[in-house]
């Protein structure tokens, strides 16, 4: 099935390797991602953020051009040109928008247009989303074949928002449904070249391998919620408003105030101890329905990696911090010496330009020691525990697709709903 | 180029090349020609001739050399895993940047772009926004201010007022307050007929203990309790309300409410917009309208000055009040001080203070009664 091969070739070809190989790999070395991000964190502090269009181009053709499946890496065209000329463009959308909006509020009826803003930048967010995947994927080749996406953003965007307010309403129980859907509409309308992509996830698995975190994560917290409510005497407290003495344990509030307080610690503890096996249920569930064709997906991606991913974050932080305050702390005592000799103005400036500094250079860095170990740990761990069955239809696609238009990077960048 | 001194003399090697239009892999001899690289299939027909201007470097796992012919429709790949091969190439052709130097001059080229923008953003914020709010301000028609300011009093008022149970927020509305009220208006017609705005002013006292009182858009004036207790004459009161009807004469609420979309506008959307960028944003406004806000005032000092002249009130008087009340409350830090420094201020009223007839704006008995304005 393989192409002939000249003679002259030493070499065995791939298509002859021995069976079991990996199919897919991810080649990138941590030093120069560390790197990149480093120089990324000092410019983005210095240019105020506009540099964040190149980092996020360089993180791209990083993370595509070191996935490798079936021995061919992939390639990412996108230039951070487009992406800036893109988020121009919805600046240019939006801030009429913003003026529109504004004016509204002073109109008679406040209430309603607020909540019309709302609705329509949660749609304008969803359009984005959906116009970003589009521009992401037209620019994303492999094989010297490019990927591309149909279909209406607008409907897209229309499924999301109910599918998200639907799964507010529920506390959640609608959400694996709902990625369902939205997954299987994007899927749908995603090819390869020629070769259209499907998604084979069902909602039902994904609510049968997650009810038991929900339940472990919101029942309580319910619980703890209601007991709270219940324990205030309402009336208790409604005389108490209207002026009487001595009503904290009248009312039962100090019960309630327990009550929440122990549910609310349930939810940040849960949340903290179960989103790692969360993610680890949602990309095994995911990466396993994708489908190119007759070209499946299988993800092995283990709990434990995931958990191991986030450990790592952890004791980076902790270094980091450490390092962090110690550095601050000497900092502190050198400017205080400094500006001793200073006049109060000059003094306050110095002071203030040196404390945001501080304050951001210490949140770029947590940022930067996400990225480095999170977001490309996991991205390792799932194309590191990738199954691809019949590779062999990677190898006869034709091409198709044209280059799509980066306005919705930007409006998703504008509304702070991007992805990677 | 490398540190092992490849071997030039290299007319050809093996390469990858997908040619754009499937996805077949094609196994590839490549040739190097004085112009041109020429790409065999196996067979040796020849699949492609790219000029070497004509290449360029695409992103790649470290030591393959991926090339794609510029301005090619087909997105036709060239993959050189052999460094030896790349390497030649590099050498013949100019646009290949296989070490990234090209790259890299590029790129410092964008961060110093790119730093000159910030710096110009900056500048715009600090100088030019402004002077935009103050061209744009008188664009904006009264009526548009007073629903404005109905709307920005809505949520002052529920700001200045709290919690507050008994009597009423307003002063002025009770039986033995009435004479008070009288009083507080007779001063007001005077000081509003003189000022002559083409906008109504709406003017009270309000129980807050602050000596202050300020102006919002659409020419409503709060004055604060505090402020009627340290007023030890008339025109002392009368000097500070004309310095807040300074503020409704120049629309300086409206100004402000401009002002404040345009940082917006500069800090949230342009500029901003990474981890930690809340708190630059947050700070570079403040900062900001404050020192916009240090200007207002000197311009609403003059402003009350005049108007007190006008009335034949003491127009010194402001100047003595103001020392009064900095007396007694402890200076903030500076960078944050949203008005200037009220030595300077007195200073400056007393430049300006023309020594005219003074006239007495109400008579005592008068003044006593708006002293009590606020019953309790």
């Amino acid at each position: 099935m393989s192409v002939a091969v000249d003679s002259a070739q030493p070499t065995t070809p791939q298509s002859a390797a021995p069976a079991r190989a990996k199919m897919a790999r991810f080649v990138g070395r941590a030093k120069v991602f560390w790197l990149l991000l480093a120089r990324g964190a000092v410019l983005l502090m210095l240019t105020l953020g506009l540099y964040r269009f190149w980092l996020t181009t360089d993180i791209r053709r990083y993370l595509w051009s070191n996935t490798e499946i079936a021995d061919e890496t992939f390639e990412y065209t996108g230039t951070a040109r487009e992406l800036l000329l893109g988020f121009l463009i919805a600046i240019a959308v939006l801030v009429p928008l913003y003026v529109v909006f504004f004016l509204l509020t002073l109109a008679p009826g406040e209430g309603m247009w607020s909540l019309l803003s709302i609705a329509i930048i949660a749609f304008l967010g969803q359009y984005a989303v959906y116009r970003a995947r589009r521009y992401r994927l037209t620019r994303t080749i492999y094989r010297g074949v490019r990927f591309h996406q149909t279909g209406s953003a607008l409907r897209y965007s229309v499924c999301a928002v109910l599918w998200w307010g639907l799964t507010v309403l529920t506390l959640g129980l609608a959400y694996p449904f709902g990625q369902a859907q939205l997954e299987r509409f994007k899927m749908r309308h995603t090819f390869f070249g020629s070769l259209s992509g499907r998604f084979e996830g069902s909602g039902w698995r994904l609510f049968a391998r997650g009810i038991l975190l929900w339940a472990l994560a919101i029942v309580p917290f319910l619980i703890g919620a209601v007991a709270s409510i219940l324990a205030i005497d309402w009336n208790a407290v409604a005389s108490a408003t209207a002026g009487e003495a001595s009503w904290l344990e009248s009312s039962g509030l100090g019960g309630a105030v327990v009550f929440a307080a122990l549910s609310g610690v349930w939810l940040l503890l849960s949340l903290a101890l179960l989103y790692p096996i969360f993610q680890a249920i949602m990309l095994r569930w995911w990466v396993s329905g994708l489908r190119f064709g007759e070209v499946g997906v299988s993800c092995r991606l283990r709990t434990g990696e995931v958990f191991a991913v986030y450990a790592r974050f952890v004791g980076y932080v902790s270094l980091f911090s450490l390092l962090a305050t110690v550095f601050i702390g000497m900092g502190g005592v050198a400017v205080a010496k400094l500006t001793g000799s200073l006049d109060s103005l000059q003094d306050e400036i110095v002071t203030t330009v040196l404390g945001l500094g501080a304050y951001v250079a210490v949140a770029l860095g947590y940022s930067a020691i996400y990225q480095g170990t999170v977001k490309i740990g996991l991205w390792r761990c799932i194309i590191e525990s990738l199954d691809v069955s019949n590779v062999g239809a990677l190898e006869k696609v034709a091409a198709a697709g044209e280059a799509a238009s980066p306005i919705g990077e930007g409006l998703a960048d504008a509304l702070n709903v991007g992805g990677i | 180029m490398t540190a092992s001194a490849p071997d030039l003399s290299t007319s050809g090697g093996r390469a990858i090349f997908y040619d754009g239009s499937t996805t077949i892999r094609h196994d590839v001899f490549i040739e190097l020609d004085p112009l041109a690289l020429r790409i065999r299939d196996s067979g040796g027909g020849v699949l492609a001739e790219w000029p070497y201007d004509q290449l360029e470097t695409l992103s790649s796992p470290e030591p393959v050399l991926r090339l794609g012919r510029a301005g090619n429709p087909a997105l036709a790949r060239l993959e050189v895993r052999d460094t030896r091969l790349a390497a030649a190439i590099d050498e013949l052709s100019q646009p290949v940047d296989r070490t990234q130097r090209i790259e890299r001059r590029l790129r410092s080229k964008v961060i110093i772009w790119s730093l000159l923008a910030t710096a110009s953003l900056l500048v715009v914020a600090i100088a030019g926004v402004p002077r935009l709010a103050t061209a744009l301000t008188p664009f904006v028609p009264y009526a548009l201010e007073r629903r404005l300011g109905a709307a920005v009093d809505a949520q002052a008022r529920a700001g200045l007022e709290g919690r507050r149970s008994g009597s009423a927020f307003e002063c002025g509305h009770a039986e033995k307050e009435q004479a008070g009220r009288v009083a507080f208006d007779k001063l007001m017609r005077q000081i509003a007929s003189a000022a002559n705005l083409p906008l109504a002013l709406a003017a009270g006292v309000v129980r807050r203990p602050e000596s202050n009182a300020i102006t919002l858009p659409g020419g409503h004036i709060y004055v604060f309790q505090g402020l009627v207790d340290a007023a030890r004459s008339p025109d002392e009161l009368a000097g500070v309300i004309a310095h807040e009807v300074g503020h409704a004469a120049h629309r300086d609420g409206l100004r402000t409410i401009i002002q404040g979309a345009g940082l917006s506008l500069l800090f949230g959307m342009l500029l901003g917009d990474f981890v930690g960028g809340g708190a630059v944003i947050f700070a570079a406004k403040t900062i900001l309208q404050t020192r916009y806000s240090r200007d207002v005032e000197t311009n609403a000092d003059a402003y009350g000055v005049m108007l007190m002249s006008r009335i034949g009130g003491d127009p010194r008087a402001l100047g003595a009040i103001l020392t009064r009340i900095a007396g007694s409350t402890h200076p903030g830090p500076k960078l944050l001080a949203d008005h200037p420094e009220t030595r300077d201020r007195v200073a400056a009223i007393e430049r300006m203070a023309a020594r005219g007839p003074i006239t007495p704006l109400l008579e005592q008995k008068e003044w006593l009664a708006l002293k009590s304005i606020c019953s309790d």
